[in-house]
């Protein structure tokens, strides 16, 4: 199974960046890292060149609110996406919130799993199980 | 017209620039205060000096900041420089200046150096006649340097290595060794004409899980960089490290490995010091925990034997300090000093020669690159991971190499990646470490490991 993951946005947050790269991998995953400072983009790039069946995105300073919005216009330029397991975890919001209105907000943007301040592996079940629903062996 | 000379009147006929006169700075450095240079102090070799962080927006606040110092009885000013002038984005510098000077509010997270001026700046810096060091974190320092020479900030933090590392993602790395040169060149003309400017890596670099080889290599290799550039005063550095001990076997070697490179290159004459950074990883939120982590500090520094000590203040799990808490560390670190009395002397010989061999043989590697000069077989070192800085953010870093910490809290290494870490230091390092756990346990711990003075 392949992951692109990355952290969005002007963040140059790198130390959770780093330890995802090596759980992910611990798990089997092959993992494509694109690291801090990563525009909407790249991420989109990547998935198509990698084939990736996962997108996961983080975000530490918050401003992935401001780059959710903008996914599913972007994600309608590209072919091919719609199966990609869309997962975005971290601090999501500048400030503070109340996480079932950040979740249900991250959903409308278009993501599957949305983990706001969630413990590393807690979020990494969550995407295995979701693996199994939508990729039943 | 020499080449340099000629590239500092391109990086000086800057639009933020308010005509520089080249004769005009050479008779100030020329006449300047000897108290200004930290080289002098340096070698007079009384105290340990003790030197805070800050850099406020307008003239009156870093001015007011530094009344605070004095009365704290600080021995070295620091000029930290904000963000967009780090960045070479002046204009950006120059609208928030005036924003913060109309608004009374900061909007700024330093001195904009360039754009005060050095004909300002130099107002302030002689009037308190005290060495001023720059702290910035700049990979194109060439235009703030001039300007703070100009100044009369004669000690320059920084280098290629340690300035783009821990800060940048995608910085070019060769074009930051060349900008880094010009700097080195520029400080070693001024020196010839009073004392030496001392020149200082940053060895903290990332501030997470660094090995101290890693650490010490880096330090090394930005100081021989810089001597053979005819720099006659620099300052290897590194932080605290979570261990007594592994601090006191990384001072040591350090300045062993100093000396040895630096008459290796013939240039045994110049001097080099020792500099001590308070912990730079996260700090405790409650403030009397943050006193009593500084208090340590400081102690483990006289143990080390450093030079200099650059402080941490009880307001930095926090955000940017004041001014009143800033002058406390200062004025808490000189009376923990004058009572440090009678210190026993620990050298710990297997650590030490561990060290040694690591440092000898990634040394030994970076040296038998095959390019034609120092800088860019340092380059490819770094691109081929012979050099791995664990938590760097840049495309370049190899990210390999994984460090956890053991029992004593000392940083090990588990994964060398390229770095050519001997078998028997690996085999070493790798034995003093629980190695049984799983990743997912492994992966727990070093976010433990990172966050090892919060609790």
């Amino acid at each position: 199974m392949k992951v692109v993951t990355g952290v969005v946005g002007n963040d140059i947050h790198v130390v959770a960046n780093r330890l995802i790269d090596l759980s992910l991998k611990a798990r089997g995953y092959e993992v494509y890292n694109l690291g801090v400072n990563t525009h909407l983009e790249e991420f989109f790039d990547a998935v198509v060149e990698t084939g990736a069946e996962v997108l996961m995105i983080s975000s530490l300073n918050g401003e992935a609110e401001g780059w959710g919005r903008e996914v599913k216009l972007l994600k309608s330029k590209y072919k091919n996406l719609d199966d990609v397991i869309m997962m975005i975890g971290g601090n999501l919001v500048v400030g503070s919130g109340n996480t079932e209105d950040i979740v249900a907000r991250y959903k409308k943007y278009g993501f599957d799993l949305v983990c706001h301040q969630v413990d590393l592996n807690t979020g990494l079940d969550m995407l295995q199980s979701t693996i199994e629903e939508r990729f039943p062996s | 017209m020499s080449l340099l000379q000629e590239e500092r009147e391109i990086i000086l006929s800057n639009e933020y620039v308010d005509s520089f006169d080249f004769a005009e700075v050479s008779e100030f450095v020329s006449n300047a205060s000897k108290d200004l240079f930290i080289s002098h102090h340096f070698a007079k070799r009384e105290k340990m000096l003790v030197q805070p962080r800050g850099g406020f927006p307008t003239y009156q606040q870093q001015y007011a900041l530094y009344e605070y110092f004095v009365d704290a009885n600080v021995d070295v000013l620091p000029l930290t420089i904000d963000s967009n002038t780090r960045l070479n984005d002046y204009a950006t510098a120059k609208k928030m200046l005036r924003l913060s000077e109309e608004n009374d509010m900061d909007m700024l997270n330093g001195y904009p150096l360039v754009t005060h001026g050095y004909r300002t700046t130099r107002k302030m810096i002689t009037h308190f006649d005290k060495p001023v060091s720059l702290r910035h974190g700049t990979p194109d320092a060439r235009l703030l340097i001039e300007t703070a020479i100009a100044s009369g900030i004669f000690e320059i933090e920084g280098g290629p290595i340690t300035y783009l590392l821990p800060y940048s993602k995608n910085f070019p790395l060769d074009k930051a060794f060349l900008y880094w040169k010009y700097v080195e060149r520029v400080c070693a003309n001024y020196s010839e004409l009073n004392e030496p400017i001392n020149r200082e890596s940053f060895g903290p670099l990332t501030a997470t899980l660094v090995p101290p080889s890693i650490t010490i290599v880096i330090q090394l290799l930005e100081m021989l960089l810089s001597l053979e550039e005819g720099v006659k005063s620099f300052s290897v550095s590194f932080a605290q490290q979570g261990s007594m001990n592994q601090d006191i076997v990384t001072g040591a070697v350090l300045k062993k490995m100093a000396k040895h490179y630096a008459e290796d290159i013939d240039c045994g004459d110049a001097a080099i010091n020792l500099v001590y950074h308070q912990w730079m990883g996260a700090f405790p939120t409650n403030q009397d925990f943050a006193d009593q982590l500084i208090n340590l500090s400081t102690v483990i520094a006289s143990m080390v034997g450093a030079d200099k000590i650059i402080t941490k203040t009880r307001q930095e799990a926090t955000g940017i300090p004041t001014k009143e808490a800033n002058a406390k560390t200062v004025a808490d670190t000189q009376y923990c000093l004058r009572i440090l009395n009678g210190l026993p002397s620990v050298v710990d010989e297997e650590e030490e020669e561990m060290l040694t061999l690591q440092v000898k043989a990634i040394m030994e590697a970076v040296f038998n690159d095959p390019a034609d000069t120092l800088w860019r077989k340092v380059f490819n070192s770094i691109k081929n991971g012979v050099i791995d800085v664990p938590f760097s953010p840049h495309i370049i870093n190899q990210n390999e190499m994984i460090t956890i910490r053991d029992a004593g809290k000392n940083i090990r290494i588990i994964e060398r990646g390229n770095v050519p870490i001997p078998d028997r230091c690996y085999e070493y390092e790798k034995s003093q470490c629980d190695l049984s756990k799983d990743t997912t346990s492994i992966v727990n711990d070093i976010i433990h490991d990172i966050g090892i003075m919060q609790w």
